[in-house]
């Protein structure tokens, strides 16, 4: 029924004036929005640090909002300003278009450098700007940023990059060109020195600042959303002639890909800097710790094929449970700078007593869901790889090593092998054999062959008491000797794969008291004597010096 | 005087606000979601434009969109109605800076009354009579504890930007505070995006008595007496009466004045509701101001004879108040039943769908305020309310008995509703008031 046809309207009849002034918007008042295309009220997106309050889309921000956000107010304090453009081809109209850009944004070039306070962290600070000229990477761009690299690398501090660029800048040719060698030269000279270095990447990081600086940093964050690539999508499209998928080249493929270490939000940054600088201090245990955690004795009744079964329950905690437990403020980095970001090992930074320990942990899932997720367990050449990488960064930044061992092996399959498992696993038993930072490896369930070993040349390892270690399953055993992979009963009794046995072959150090029926539930016990095992390793390696540290991790293993 | 209003809401409230407008002589603007083609309030105003899909926050919530409407449109003025963007003080603002008349309080007043420590803190220094508690947010669970010793038991946490009854947690005593603070802020943040919990002192019977002002821009306020709001399921109103049967009249006076006092402290202009606890019939206590035309305003409207939403847009417009609060009387009593779209029997679950067959009563002093006709189709993305019966009488049990003769005469087909519930409360209330 349409009633709007049938109600009687009024005639309307206007006495007097109208109001002097009309309704209007005040130019500026509302935008578009670029990516969802929607009305927004400006003030709404500057308070909600210009993100669009309808599509969460990043907008770009202006140099001095990104310092702001950041840094605590007024410390910034700006380096190496007043440095002349210069303009090495002779490019027709590039000074023009520099002095017009520099006019219409206030900016002298696409980077503002200097150093900030960071909480009470001073570090040494590098901003870009897409408004001048996409922040193209061209002589002074290249110049400060080196410049930064340089003076933070003599007065001992952290750099933080907030990476946006088209590139390098055509105008300057190959002097643009070399601005990438020039940068990520002072990069290096900078991390050896042990310096921390982290980028953050910004929409958009493409070009040759993605193949210098930007992609150099010791922890690289990267905003969500944000487009980074070494080649423009355009470019691409057109070369393979093919239409790229949503997504592609985004933040998230990047973390997906291994190339980011997390994304994070802008209302988050300045928390997760602080974090991250907070954890990459360099501190020892306190003093007054007792040397050695020795348990006291125990044994519960139970034999080989029962501890078999019982490493492998499903309500079994598993390194997620662990790391709730025992790192609650545990910061996960992601991906090995290669192929990918393995779920099967999850890896990260924490404090543990006081102390910033790198932690990596084999992961099974607590449900199918989860496990398909995490490949029950099973991690690919990408996984062993971040964990190389995150032992390296431990090692630069004198952090102890806690490893969490526990798969079923290393994953058999097609693309494992293609990618180069064997290696993998290789060289982080040949790295880790002289990490100069102490390592611990508990092996809290099944600890699998060679895929269980790469995480386990240690300077200790421990077993929970009802975990086993083997050179393979005990179905694959039996299998293999008795082509019978029903005899794995049987197997798992020879194979002297129980903590108890591996304590007698000195394979472990030490076994770890597990309350009878042990899950997710009831880990107070478990989690009492980790907290005691990791606080005496920490205190009594502290104390060691790297040679005999590292010496007698060799013969730890020589001796077999 | 304003020309033309654009009428920012839907349903009742907004048919209810195109009628004043057709009265006054003022051009009506509506707007409208995709999924309310057909709703009465489309058909009804002289104008009405698409704002957006059906979910709210494309549409009635969309304040770009709606500010773009009225550009387009050329009115002059918005009425936010209630619920929606009515107390949202961001969109008040955009009006201001858009040079539109808001028909509401200033964007000022909106932002420091809908922060409920904020609005606690400004009335306990006007010298009104707030509910003992602590007004600063309360950030652990320790700090919880000392407060409520001090506050003595119950108490009850409540998150700063709270409504509707979300974020509310009571607390008999102290094992069961750091629960309730626990849970009250976990909502908070889920319902709010706010954490932020304030606390206090908990009355276990009291009543809800809410007072009735209006302000112009010169300073003149004066109250319209009291409703008594204090039949509620899950802290919704739903049945709403005026006069307050346990005020007295020097009680009325003292506590209507405390009402002008707190409109007064926060420079408050156009229609606005104080709600008070009233504890033992005899102590008030300031709970919260609601910055916009209440869904209840008929009682008041009725025992006052006062139109409350031509009052709104006359005080918009620049006018004085054309009365004192001398030259208010109250006559009768009136009594409001909101009849939803629900099912009782389901935990009162909503039931949108069409109306197959419809009769709403009449006849003296019943008055039925909806956005329903016979073959509309209750969309689900809104509240559920279809309409408001609204009966005036003598006396409270005359009135109580013409809300029950009228409910037993509403039939409405095809869908769920609460009538039949009604029924049965107004058969008790009137059990009850036989008995005295």
């Amino acid at each position: 029924m349409n009633l709007g046809t049938m109600f009687k309207k009024n005639n309307y009849i206007t006495v007097g004036g109208k109001r002097e002034s009309r309704p209007e918007v005040p130019d500026g008042l509302l935008k578009q929005c670029n990516k969802c295309k929607a009305a927004i009220y400006t003030s709404e997106v500057i308070s909600n640090h210009y993100i669009c309050p309808k599509c969460k889309g990043y907008f770009r921000l202006p140099v001095n909002k990104r310092i702001e956000m950041i840094t605590e107010p007024g410390s910034f304090d700006s380096w190496d300003e007043g440095m002349e453009v210069c303009n090495p081809l002779g490019f027709k109209g590039y000074e023009e278009k520099v002095r017009e850009l520099q006019e219409k944004t206030g900016l002298e070039e696409a980077v503002i450098t200097g150093s900030a306070f960071i909480g009470n962290n001073k570090v040494a600070l590098a901003v870009c700007d897409g408004r001048f000229m996409m922040a193209s990477m061209g002589h002074v761009v290249g110049e400060k940023i080196t410049r930064v690299f340089e003076r933070a690398t003599s007065e001992g501090l952290p750099v933080i990059v907030f990476a946006c660029s088209g590139g390098a800048r055509m105008q300057e040719g190959m002097i643009s060109l070399m601005q990438m060698a020039k940068t990520a030269a002072a990069v290096k000279k900078h991390g050896d020195a042990g310096n921390l270095y982290i980028t953050v990447l910004t929409d958009p990081t493409t070009g040759g600042v993605t193949a210098s600086y930007a992609m150099l940093g010791d922890i690289i964050l990267a905003e969500p959303g944000a487009l980074i690539g070494f080649a423009g999508p355009r470019v691409i499209e057109q070369t393979i002639g093919q239409k790229l998928p949503e997504g592609f080249q985004r933040a998230e493929f990047q973390v997906e890909h291994g190339f980011a270490d997390a994304i994070v939000t802008r209302d988050n940054m300045k928390n997760t800097l602080l974090d991250i600088l907070r954890l990459h201090k360099v501190k020892r245990i306190r003093e007054g710790m007792p040397d050695a955690f020795v348990p006291t004795s125990f044994e519960q009744k139970a034999d080989a094929w029962e501890r078999v079964i019982l490493s492998r329950k499903k309500d079994r905690p598993t390194g997620m449970d662990y790391i709730r437990e025992l790192f609650p403020d545990f910061m996960e980095l992601h991906g090995d700078r290669y192929f990918g970001d393995d779920p099967a090992i999850v890896g990260g930074i924490a404090e543990f007593l006081g102390v910033p320990v790198t932690v990596i942990v084999q992961c099974k899932g607590r449900n199918t869901k989860e496990n398909i997720k995490r490949n029950f367990g099973m991690p690919s050449p990408e996984g062993y790889r971040k964990v190389l990488r995150l032992m390296k960064q431990a090692e630069k930044f004198k952090r102890p090593v806690i490893c969490l061992v526990d798969t079923p092996g290393a994953f058999c399959g097609m693309e494992a092998e293609e990618r180069g498992q064997g290696e993998a696993i290789a060289r982080n038993l040949l790295e880790m054999s002289a990490l100069k930072t102490p390592i611990l490896s508990v092996v809290i369930g099944e600890g699998g062959s060679g895929g269980a070993l790469a995480m386990a040349v240690a300077d200790q390892v421990w077993m929970l008491e009802n975990a086993i270690y083997s050179i393979l399953s005990p179905e694959g055993f039996a299998s293999i000797l008795w082509k019978d992979s029903k005899r794995a009963k049987e197997a798992a009794e020879v194979m002297k794969i129980t903590s108890h046995d591996l304590k007698k072959l000195q394979i472990v150090d030490g076994i770890i008291q597990e309350p009878k029926e042990y899950t997710r539930e009831n880990m107070g016990l478990v989690i009492e004597q980790l907290e005691e095992l990791l606080g005496k390793f920490l205190s009594e390696c502290g104390k060691k010096d790297m040679d005999e540290l590292l010496q007698e991790r060799y013969e730890r293993f020589r001796k077999f | 005087m304003v020309q033309k209003i654009l009428i920012a809401n839907r349903g009742e409230i907004a048919v209810r606000i195109i009628r004043a407008c057709r009265e006054m002589g003022i051009r009506t603007v509506a707007v409208y979601s995709e999924a309310d083609k057909d709703a009465l309030h489309t058909q009804l105003a002289d104008e009405a434009i698409c704002i957006g899909a059906a979910p709210s926050k494309d549409s009635y919530l969309n304040m770009e969109n709606i500010i773009s409407a009225t550009i387009v449109s050329g009115a002059d003025a918005i009425h936010p109605g209630f619920g929606f963007l009515s107390e949202n003080y961001r969109f008040a603002q955009l009006c201001e800076e858009c040079n539109i008349i808001f028909i509401g309080p200033s964007s000022r007043v909106m932002k420091s009354m809908g922060n409920k420590t904020e609005a606690r803190n400004t009335m306990e220094q006007a010298g009104v009579r707030v509910i003992p508690g602590w007004n600063n947010p309360i950030e652990t669970a320790d700090e919880c504890k000392e407060i409520a010793a001090k506050l003595t038991y119950p108490v009850i946490i409540k998150a700063a930007l709270g409504g509707g009854g979300k974020g509310m947690r009571t607390a008999f005593c102290e094992e069961e505070l750091e629960n309730a603070f626990l849970s009250a802020r976990k909502e908070a943040l889920a319902a709010f995006g706010d954490a932020t919990v304030y606390m206090e002192h908990f009355f276990e019977h009291p009543r809800h008595v809410e007072f009735q002002i209006l302000a112009d821009g010169e300073g003149n306020v004066v109250h319209l007496g009291e409703r008594d709001c204090s039949i509620q399921r899950n802290h919704q109103k739903f049945i709403e009466e005026a006069p307050c049967e346990a005020i007295s009249d020097s009680l009325r006076e003292a506590m209507g004045a405390e009402a002008v006092k707190a409109a007064k402290a926060v420079g408050y202009v156009n229609a606005g509701t104080i709600e008070f606890l009233l504890e033992n019939d005899r102590d008030f206590y300031f709970m919260e101001m609601n910055t916009r035309i209440q869904v209840e305003h008929p009682v008041t409207e009725w025992i006052t004879g006062v139109d409350l939403i031509k009052e709104q847009i006359r005080i918009a417009s620049g006018r004085k108040l054309s009365f004192t609060q001398e030259a208010i009387s109250f006559t009768g009593h009136s009594i409001e039943c909101r009849i939803n779209a629900e099912n009782p029997g389901l935990n009162f679950r909503p039931s949108p769908g069409r109306i197959t067959g419809l009769y709403l009563p009449g006849g003296k002093g019943i008055r039925v305020d909806t956005a329903v006709y016979s073959g509309y189709e209750v969309p689900p993305f809104y509240d559920n309310m279809l309409a408001k019966l609204i009966v005036h009488a003598k006396n409270r049990k005359e009135a109580i008995r013409k809300m029950k003769s009228a409910l037993g005469e509403t039939i409405i087909q095809g869908i769920d509703t609460n009538v039949d519930y009604l029924y049965d409360i107004l058969s008790e209330m009137e059990a009850k008031v036989l008995v005295e």
